[in-house]
């Protein structure tokens, strides 16, 4: 009787294992971010990634940390380089998880951050797809806060340039805090940025 | 040493806990016994550089490293046996080392580049390239539109590189001492047959497309791909857009008329159109032409063009039609004649093109498509008809396998058919009928090869068969490019190319052979941080030009091809769009010096529409308070040769320069409301284009003249766009 719950054990053991591994993979990654060792933190996201290649979560990492690093990178090889590889895995992530709208919101990430650099290069021709994503994706998702507050600020930043009143995107930012204190997923690591810095842009709102 | 005995142990109590402690902990001791084996190297590039930042790590785990500031890595794994090392780095290509865990000590590891589109060597020799793709474009489908003086013509636009000439009464384009005749226009690889809106002589065209529905431009001055043929001087290559961004209606209302467009999307098919009316009347009646001309009706027209897109998972289809009538009634000085020349015109023009790519495993593509175009002319001159129709279709097919990013090869075949027939009734009933019919098939074959991020080659060759002239030919081509340092780089390309005698030749005698030209290109090229310079040399021998013996080709006209010329020049091209803030403009020199020999040429001499010096100015402005962008450009053409038939020599008197200064004014109302103002040759500089000599010399035995001036020095116009769409963001500015 004994042996096959051994076994059975043994089972539930690796599996467990093979989970651990993962969190404990992914919470290094974490600490090398926030240790500011980009270069390292891509790399081991990128590790996992290729490890587990049917999950999004680690591609859409190594996509989210080569284009957070490349807001404010002055040198044009450095930021094309990061671009590049978080647009690479971007797409491997959409293949993996079609009709995502967090992925969604990462792409236009990346975008921004080319028009952040040059704005009179890319800013044509990126803004408009920027637009499309996020309408795709708030149809997709509009419970998904991140992708409420990132259409509000992309809408905004539209309209300051315009000379024009943000005040109407306001409230947009003030459902996303709403959908912010009550979204949940069950994914291990799912992203959850957002909250601290939509809660500065209504703080701006209501100044 | 990524993970560690305390990430064990913690499952180990979790597992103890169960109470199977002695399998388990046997079970345990043996997983967690495993040897760590240490793994290091370095990593360096081919001239043993260091490789800062590379991914190192086992295939499959989580076990790995980044190298440090001396290309240095060191990790420590449990995995045993064979495994494979990866190491990974963008633009270079990854490497694998496969071997025992414990043969991976103190490796070095040299990694290759990886042959980069982006920053690697390019097939540069000869093409301009307007598109999204910021590396190899020195314009942005943006710029052609915004330039002053283009108006909205993407022709107009392209008018300001060098390599081409101004002729300003034509409005085509002149390439490199080439006629306009020598130019040929592609849409999404596919033949467009009439790519000019029709017009009487000495009043410009426009090209009939709108820039809006089209991706990417790439405009060849020479030695261009296998792919294309029968042109012997240019090509002009048009792609439509893939995929449009989002849904939208856009509104034009402007002073010569208004038109109308919009994109519907649903899912991964797509249809845009775009309408426009066009009459000159009410500009004319405020600010008439008076220049030579009488307009009896001003130029009226109605165009629309549409495409539909539908892409797949692993193709793309698209379809794309065009329709434009239009009208025009106009008398011209003459010197022949006391009265004006009375000279009436409808045109209609239908065209389609269809195209399908696939994807097929193994990086194998499939291009096919077709097109087919009706066009009619209804001409009267005079009280003399002349009804003209052309029929002319274009079936491709093309198969492209890429090897490597090193090496790719591409051929296919085609078949242009084209039907033409003209009856021509005189005032005093005499009729000549005049037709032909030609198959022209072809076929070419080329392959990229990229020996390295720093040399590659392209290698082509293209066969012809035409049936009406019943001749065989097969052209080589060969384009060379040499990265000589991070932003500079060297091109060579050599190519021979043919043409068919033009249409009004081929009607009367079918007996000829093919024109040819022989391309020899040599280019330098440094592009960086938004600057753009580039010189290119070129010289072109032109061989079996036709000639004959009346003034215009006419069905008694002997025809040979007994003519030959040369052309040689040097064009420049400099683009800066970063030192100056919200600035960004270009420069354009060329020089061309030609000589041919052909039609009714009696001796070589150059052309009248082969200016020696032409140069152009184009600057940008964007002004951030007012939400505007002003342009200003500047055209300038060395004169050109006209013959005075008062001295002995030919061709060798020359029209004063040529100047045009023009401006624009984009203003942004708001997000979707663009207001448009622009004046062409705003100083309004009496330009002549030529002179016209009379055909018998007057009584005191001199040959009188008058000069071919533009019907109008200087034009204005002003627009409203409006666009709408769900976003409430995009606008037209893209299309001014």
């Amino acid at each position: 009787m004994k042996k096959p719950i051994a076994v059975l054990f043994l089972v539930a053991f690796i599996a467990v294992n093979a989970q651990d591994q993962y969190s404990a993979g992914m919470e290094k990654a974490f600490g090398l971010w926030s240790e500011k060792k980009i270069t390292e933190a891509s790399n081991l996201f990128e590790r996992i990634a290729m490890a587990e290649d049917d999950n999004w979560i680690p591609y859409y990492y190594v996509a989210q940390v080569n284009t957070l690093a490349s807001f404010g990178e002055k040198d044009e090889k450095v930021l094309t380089k990061q671009l590049e590889k978080a647009k690479e895995f971007i797409d491997i992530a959409k293949r993996i998880s079609p009709n995502n709208a967090e992925i969604m919101v990462q792409e236009a990430m990346i975008n921004t951050a080319w028009i952040a650099f040059d704005g009179a290069t890319y800013g044509m021709t990126l803004s408009g797809k920027n637009a499309k994503i996020y309408n795709e994706a708030s149809q997709l998702d509009p419970k998904n806060p991140r992708v409420i507050f990132s259409k509000a600020e992309w809408d905004m930043g539209a309209a300051r340039y315009f000379g024009k009143d943000t005040t109407p995107y306001c409230k947009d930012v003030e459902h996303a805090l709403e959908l912010f204190a009550t979204f949940k997923s069950d994914i291990p690591y799912y992203p959850k940025w957002g909250q601290e810095r939509a809660e500065a842009v209504l703080a701006n709102c209501k100044s | 040493m990524l993970f560690s005995f305390d990430f064990w142990s913690i499952n180990l109590k979790q597992v103890i806990m169960k109470n199977y402690v002695p399998i388990i902990l046997l079970l345990l001791m043996a997983l967690s016994s495993k040897a760590q084996v240490t793994i290091n190297g370095t990593v360096t590039d081919k001239s043993s550089n260091p490789i800062v930042g590379a991914n190192v790590y086992l295939e499959g785990t989580y076990d790995g490293a980044s190298t440090d500031e001396s290309g240095k890595f060191s990790f420590e794994t449990t995995e045993e046996g064979t495994q494979t090392l990866v190491i990974s780095m963008l633009t270079y290509e990854p490497h694998y080392e496969m071997g025992d865990v414990s043969y991976f000590k103190d490796i070095s590891i040299k990694m290759v580049e990886a042959v980069n589109s982006l920053t690697g060597v390019t097939l540069t020799a000869g093409t301009f390239e307007a598109g999204d793709n910021s590396k190899v474009s020195v314009l942005k489908p943006l710029d052609i539109v915004t330039t002053a003086g283009a108006a909205g013509d993407f022709v107009a636009a392209l008018q300001t590189l060098p390599g081409t000439s101004t002729i300003n009464e034509d409005g085509r384009l002149f390439v490199r001492g080439g006629a306009a005749g020598e130019t040929q226009v592609f849409i999404d690889g596919l033949r467009v047959f009439q790519p000019f809106n029709a017009t009487a002589n000495n009043i410009p065209t426009r090209g009939r497309f709108s820039p809006f529905l089209f991706k990417g431009i790439t405009f060849s001055t020479g030695g261009y791909s296998a792919e294309y043929g029968q042109a012997l001087s240019s090509v002009l290559l048009l792609s439509t857009t893939d995929v449009p961004d989002q849904e939208k209606t856009d509104i034009q209302v402007m002073s010569v008329g208004g038109g109308l467009g919009h994109t519907e999307i649903w899912g991964n098919q797509s249809l845009s159109f775009n309408t426009q009316y066009i009459n000159l009347s009410p500009y004319e009646a405020l600010i008439p032409s008076t220049q030579g001309i009488r307009w009896n009706s001003p130029y009226e027209s109605i165009s629309g063009e549409a495409v539909y897109r539908n892409k797949g998972d692993r193709g793309i289809f698209k379809f794309y039609t065009g329709f434009n009538h239009a009208n025009l009634d106009i008398e011209q000085e003459d010197i022949n004649f006391e009265e004006f020349v009375r000279f009436r015109l409808k045109n209609n023009n239908l065209y389609f093109n269809s195209s399908y790519k696939h994807f097929l495993e193994n990086d194998w593509s499939l291009n096919m498509g077709a097109s087919i175009s009706w066009d009619t002319n209804d001409i009267t001159l005079l009280d003399n008809l002349v009804d003209v129709k052309e029929t002319a279709s274009h079936v491709k097919f093309k198969v492209k396998k890429t090897f490597s990013n090193r090496f790719n090869l591409s051929f296919g075949t085609e078949l242009f058919n084209v039907d033409f027939k003209e009856s021509f009734i005189a005032q005093d009933g005499f009729e000549f009928d005049s037709d032909f019919n030609d198959q022209l098939f072809a076929g070419f074959v080329e392959s990229d090869v990229f020996f390295s991020n720093n040399f590659a080659m392209k290698l082509g060759a293209r066969i012809e068969n035409t049936s009406v002239i019943d001749e065989f030919t097969i052209s080589p081509r060969l384009s060379l490019a040499y990265k000589s340092s991070e932003n500079g780089q060297f091109s060579l390309a050599y190519g021979d190319f043919y043409q068919n005698p033009l249409n009004e030749v081929l009607r009367y005698d079918q007996s000829l052979e093919s024109e040819k030209t022989s391309h020899y290109i040599f280019n330098y090229q440094y592009l960086k941080n938004g600057k753009t310079f580039r010189a290119e040399a070129y010289y072109k021998d032109y061989d079996n030009l036709v000639k004959f013996d009346t003034e215009l080709p006419q069905f008694d006209s002997q025809f040979n091809n007994l003519g030959n010329g040369y052309a040689a020049g040097l064009d420049i091209f400099w683009r800066d769009n970063k030192s100056i803030n919200n600035l960004d403009y270009w420069i354009s020199y060329s020089y061309l010096n030609t000589e041919r020999d052909f039609r009714n040429f009696r001796e070589r001499a150059t052309p009248n529409f082969a200016p020696e010096h032409s140069f152009s100015l184009v600057t940008k402005y964007w002004v951030d308070k007012l939400k505007s962008q002003v342009g200003l450009s500047y055209n300038f053409g060395s004169g050109r040769p006209y013959d005075n038939p008062n001295t002995e020599a030919f061709l060798a008197e020359k029209t004063k320069a040529f100047n045009n200064i023009s401006f624009n004014w984009a203003y942004l109302i708001d997000q979707q409301k663009i207001l448009y103002f622009s004046v062409n040759n705003v100083l309004g500089f009496n330009n002549i284009n030529n002179y016209q000599y009379a055909n018998t010399p007057n009584v005191n035995g001199v040959f009188d003249r008058q000069a071919i001036r533009p019907a109008a020095d200087s034009f204005f116009f002003v627009g409203f766009f409006w666009t709408l769409s769900t976003d409430k963001k995009s606008n037209q500015l893209d299309n001014l």
